[in-house]
């Protein structure tokens, strides 16, 4: 624990500024995976444990494409189509199977896939850090806020990530997509009764909640190496996010994924040692509080 | 008269609904009594807030005496009052004469030993006698998964004998049953008040079945009680026949 | 078949298979025992947890770390001798393991499952991020001290492995006493329908919580054994990989039969080892094999064996 160095910084603006926006784009990324596991569990009642894994995927890919084309953009696109598609193969020939299995049969199908997933990248991409560096794109001089100094593709990076939850909000509550899909979470049997093919809906959600995935992946490519495994420790903090936030709620789940991701910015300097310790303490505390996690409605 | 529940002015809102609405009855020890009353008249909510699944709003109920609303499940349970579900609640993966005797072993708090191995004789033996008032012995060692729906049924509220209930809570014991398999189900259940001696009551919308063997017949609708008394004082009962030819007849077949 | 029967069956086997490695064994058939009794009781241990009370921890692995660091450590101060070190593991997993386990079991199903292996991946950065004491990356370095006691000198292979043998083995007896209990029938309720166990006055919260601190006592002990097999122990030992591995153990040899676990410990080893020795893309194999058993069988093999079983005699296991 350092707090010299933690108090040193809380009175330099500058590295306040530095820090805050650090702890966003963490928090972004968290949040974006965990919004794709939150709406595939809201529709589908699973849990895709290999979410993390699409994550690496979409950013493998984004490299490559970076690589090949130079364009940033088309580095993005095909990080989320590539895997919205895979996901949505994913859903149709292997978890759709297990939807009725219990959860130990749906968890080790995900496993399966981490696994494979885990050595496909190794064997394509190489088992080493690879590094995207900052896209041409964003090669401008870093924005001057307060004291400090953000670089400009973490603006973009925070703010494109709350327009996407918000557009993604938007689909579901205003379109004729979104009601079928609310009301298939509610009763399935409902919504195909009326005639509605609900294994579409299913396969589009997952693919949507894949896209997610794959965005944040090729969103972290430019400010994180990529390895294999990457996907499994983003994994983990995007469970500690949703259930500090709540099960199935979003806002929940980006309130807490930029509580996170500060945690984790600002214990870099204070407490590098104690900041997964810290992000325990409080899901812990959460647990024993309130159960149900922020805006969580009811304890499972 | 001696009372052995009583419940007094019990509310239960959901939302707009309300869903037991200031309902207030007695039950005498021994007694065997039907709970009638159209779809969603707030009977399954009366057990549930009687076994203490559900909190109410306000009122009392009153086992012998003592006041257990709002107590939680498994002390209200060891006050004793059992109870069997409208989906029939079971151990799938036991058998029978297992799910017997581990529901008895519960009962008798003797789950926490690990140096002994199951089942324990003195258990096994009562697991056995219930099996027989319950005329389960035939399928004692059939998995509970494989048993027919009646069978099922029947296991469940064997499950509730096993914990010696003073008030035995049945929840549409023939449901889903051919009309054969009812009254076989209901003259079961009827052996067993006889035999065993509980305060009983069941939910039931067979209207044959109920004016057959019930004592006393109490009426629901929208939460409030409607009427209660003797199967002929309900059948003559001005409310009751209005209540049951206004709202479709199929409710009640 | 009587408890008494099963422990001297059981005995009698462990005796017989120990003697007769020892006899005409080499020392690979050695090795190959040694870690199917580490990784068989690791397995075991945790369907205690899966298959009897029906919460799917993905956490196990800790249990396994947490014991083969403990002791590891102990040993190295150089303060204890070997079975107070092991005393001292057990009431770290003890405390560990109630206190994770009063988090973990506030939760159902899925959630359950995120919760174990979070708590999991803590003690894994733990350790990793402890490097003063743990090693870091690098793991407990300069073997594990094990110095003579009662007679017994467990620098010696064979003797090491007979100690192994008659720790599995009676870990084994114990577990299988435990799970055929009023406790362990109390478990099954709880895996079958927990609402109605409550219905019939089962704490069931309590239950849970004692069988995850089993579950996880006897978890620790394996890891023990292998701390001392390897002398040393590494942080993959608490990785989620590690936690995977025994899911995939037991799902391999069945749930519902209490020797299943044991059995897909022994195809998992064989088929790891066969598989790293042909391929480095082992997780791909892996991961096939998985999904061929998950999607394929929907069963582990002695599952399918007691479905056909029970289909004929007709008792719950
Ligand atoms: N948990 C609940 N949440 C919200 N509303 C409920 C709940 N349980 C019951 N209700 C409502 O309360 C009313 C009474 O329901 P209840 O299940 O008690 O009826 P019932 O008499 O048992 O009907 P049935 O004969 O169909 O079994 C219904 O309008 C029902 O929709
Ligand atoms: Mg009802």
């Amino acid at each position: 624990m350092n707090a010299e160095a933690l108090l040193g910084c809380f009175a330099a603006p500058a590295c306040i500024v530095t820090q805050v926006s650090a702890g966003m784009i963490i928090g972004m990324l968290i949040f974006l995976v965990a919004s794709g596991v939150t709406l595939i569990f809201g529709v589908l009642k699973v849990v895709n444990f290999a979410h993390g894994s699409f994550y690496m995927l979409g950013a493998y890919l984004a490299l490559t494409v970076y690589g090949a084309s130079g364009s940033y953009t088309l580095a993005v696109l095909a990080a989320v189509v590539g895997v919205g598609l895979f996901g949505t193969i994913f859903e149709r020939f292997f978890m759709s199977r297990v939807y009725n299995a219990d959860v130990l049969m749906q968890l080790l199908v995900c496993y399966a896939f981490i696994l494979i997933l885990d050595d496909v990248v190794k064997i394509v991409w190489g088992g080493d850090f690879l590094k995207m560096g900052m896209p041409r794109e964003f090669a401008l001089p870093p924005i001057k806020v307060w004291d400090g100094y953000v670089p400009p593709f973490y603006a973009f990076l925070t703010v494109f990530a709350v327009a996407i939850a918000v557009l993604v909000g938007a689909l579901l509550r205003f379109t004729q997509f979104g009601k079928i899909v609310r009301a298939a979470a509610v009763n399935r049997q409902m919504v195909s009764v009326l005639g509605i093919n609900t294994s579409l809906v299913y396969a589009l959600i997952f693919g949507l909640g894949s896209m997610l995935a794959g965005l944040a992946g090729a969103l972290a490519a430019p400010v994180r190496a990529a390895v294999p495994g990457m996907g499994f420790e983003i994994l983990i903090e995007c469970f500690i996010v949703t259930i500090i936030g709540g099960m199935g709620s979003m806002a929940g789940a980006f309130i807490a994924a930029i509580g996170i991701g500060l945690i984790r910015s600002f214990g870099s300097i204070g407490f590098p040692l104690a900041s997964e310790g810290v992000m325990f303490a409080i899901m812990a505390i959460m647990l024993l509080v309130r159960p149900a996690g922020l805006f969580g409605r009811k304890a499972s | 008269m001696t009372v052995r529940l009583s419940i007094v002015g019990l509310m239960k809102r959901f939302g707009g609904v309300v869903a037991s609405d200031n309902v207030t009855l007695d039950f005498a020890p021994g007694s065997l009594t039907a709970v009638i009353g159209p779809n969603g008249a707030g009977k399954t909510t009366f057990f549930n807030l009687i076994t203490g699944k559900l909190k109410p709003d306000a009122g009392q109920i009153l086992l012998d005496g003592v006041d257990i609303a709002g107590r939680s499940q498994s002390e209200i349970v060891r006050r004793g009052i059992g109870r069997a579900f409208q989906v029939a609640s079971i151990f799938p993966r036991f058998t029978v004469e297992e799910a017997l005797t581990a529901a008895v072993l519960t009962h008798r708090q003797q789950t926490s030993s690990m140096l002994r191995r199951f089942p324990l004789p003195l258990a096994l033996a009562r697991a056995r006698e219930i099996m027989a008032l319950a005329g389960l012995e035939r399928v004692a060692s059939t998995p509970s998964r494989f048993l027919s729906h009646g069978d099922q049924k029947l296991l469940d509220i064997a499950l509730a004998l096993a914990l010696e209930p003073k008030v035995l809570l049945l929840d549409e014991p023939t449901a889903g049953m051919g009309p054969e398999e009812r009254w076989q189900m209901i003259e079961r259940v009827q052996t067993l008040w006889r035999e065993v001696g509980m305060t009983l009551v069941f939910i039931e919308h067979d209207m044959d079945i109920v004016f057959k063997i019930a004592q006393t017949i109490r009426v629901l609708r929208y939460g409030k009680v409607l009427a209660e008394g003797t199967p002929d004082e309900i059948r003559s009962n001005a409310d009751v026949i209005e209540a049951y030819l206004g709202t479709s007849l199929e409710a009640s077949a | 078949m009587t408890a008494r029967m099963e422990n001297i069956i059981g005995i009698l086997l462990a005796v017989a298979v120990t003697a007769a490695t020892l006899a005409f064994g080499g020392k690979a058939l050695l090795d190959v025992l040694m870690r199917l009794a580490i990784f068989g009781l690791l397995a075991l241990s945790l369907n205690i947890l899966v298959g009897y009370t029906g919460l799917v921890s993905f956490g196990h692995a800790m249990f396994f770390g947490l014991g083969s660091y403990t002791f590891g450590l102990l040993m190295q101060s150089g303060a204890v001798s070997i079975p107070v070190a092991a005393l001292l593991t057990l009431v770290a997993a003890l405390v560990w393991g109630g206190v994770v386990g009063m988090f973990c079991i506030r939760l159902d199903d899925i959630y359950f499952s995120f919760l174990t292996l979070a708590f999991q991946m803590l003690l894994y950065s733990i350790i990793v991020g402890f490097v003063s004491l743990t090693g870091g990356d690098q793991g407990l370095m300069g073997g594990i001290p094990r110095p003579p006691f009662l007679g017994l000198d467990l620098t010696d292979p064979r003797q090491l492995f007979v100690v192994t043998m008659a720790v599995f083995v009676t870990c084994v007896l114990i577990i299988r006493q435990i799970v055929q209990s009023p406790f362990g029938f109390a478990l099954r309720m709880i895996r079958d329908n927990a609402e109605r166990a409550r219905f019939l006055g089962l704490p069931v919260q309590r239950y849970k919580l004692i069988a995850f601190v089993l579950s996880g006592l006897f978890g620790s002990i394996s890891g023990i054994l292998m701390s001392l097999y390897v002398s040393g122990a590494y942080p993959n030992f608490a990785f989620w990989s590690t936690s995977g591995d025994v899911i995939f153990m037991i799902i391999l040899g069945g749930i519902t039969v209490f020797l299943g676990p044991l059995i897909g410990a022994a195809v998992f080893l064989l088929l790891n080892d066969n598989i790293t020795r042909m391929t480095e893309h082992h997780g791909i194999v892996m991961g096939v094999v998985l999904l061929a058993v998950v999607l394929g069988l929907r069963k582990g093999f002695l599952d399918l064996l007691d479905d056909w079983w029970r289909a004929r005699a007709g008792a719950v296991r």
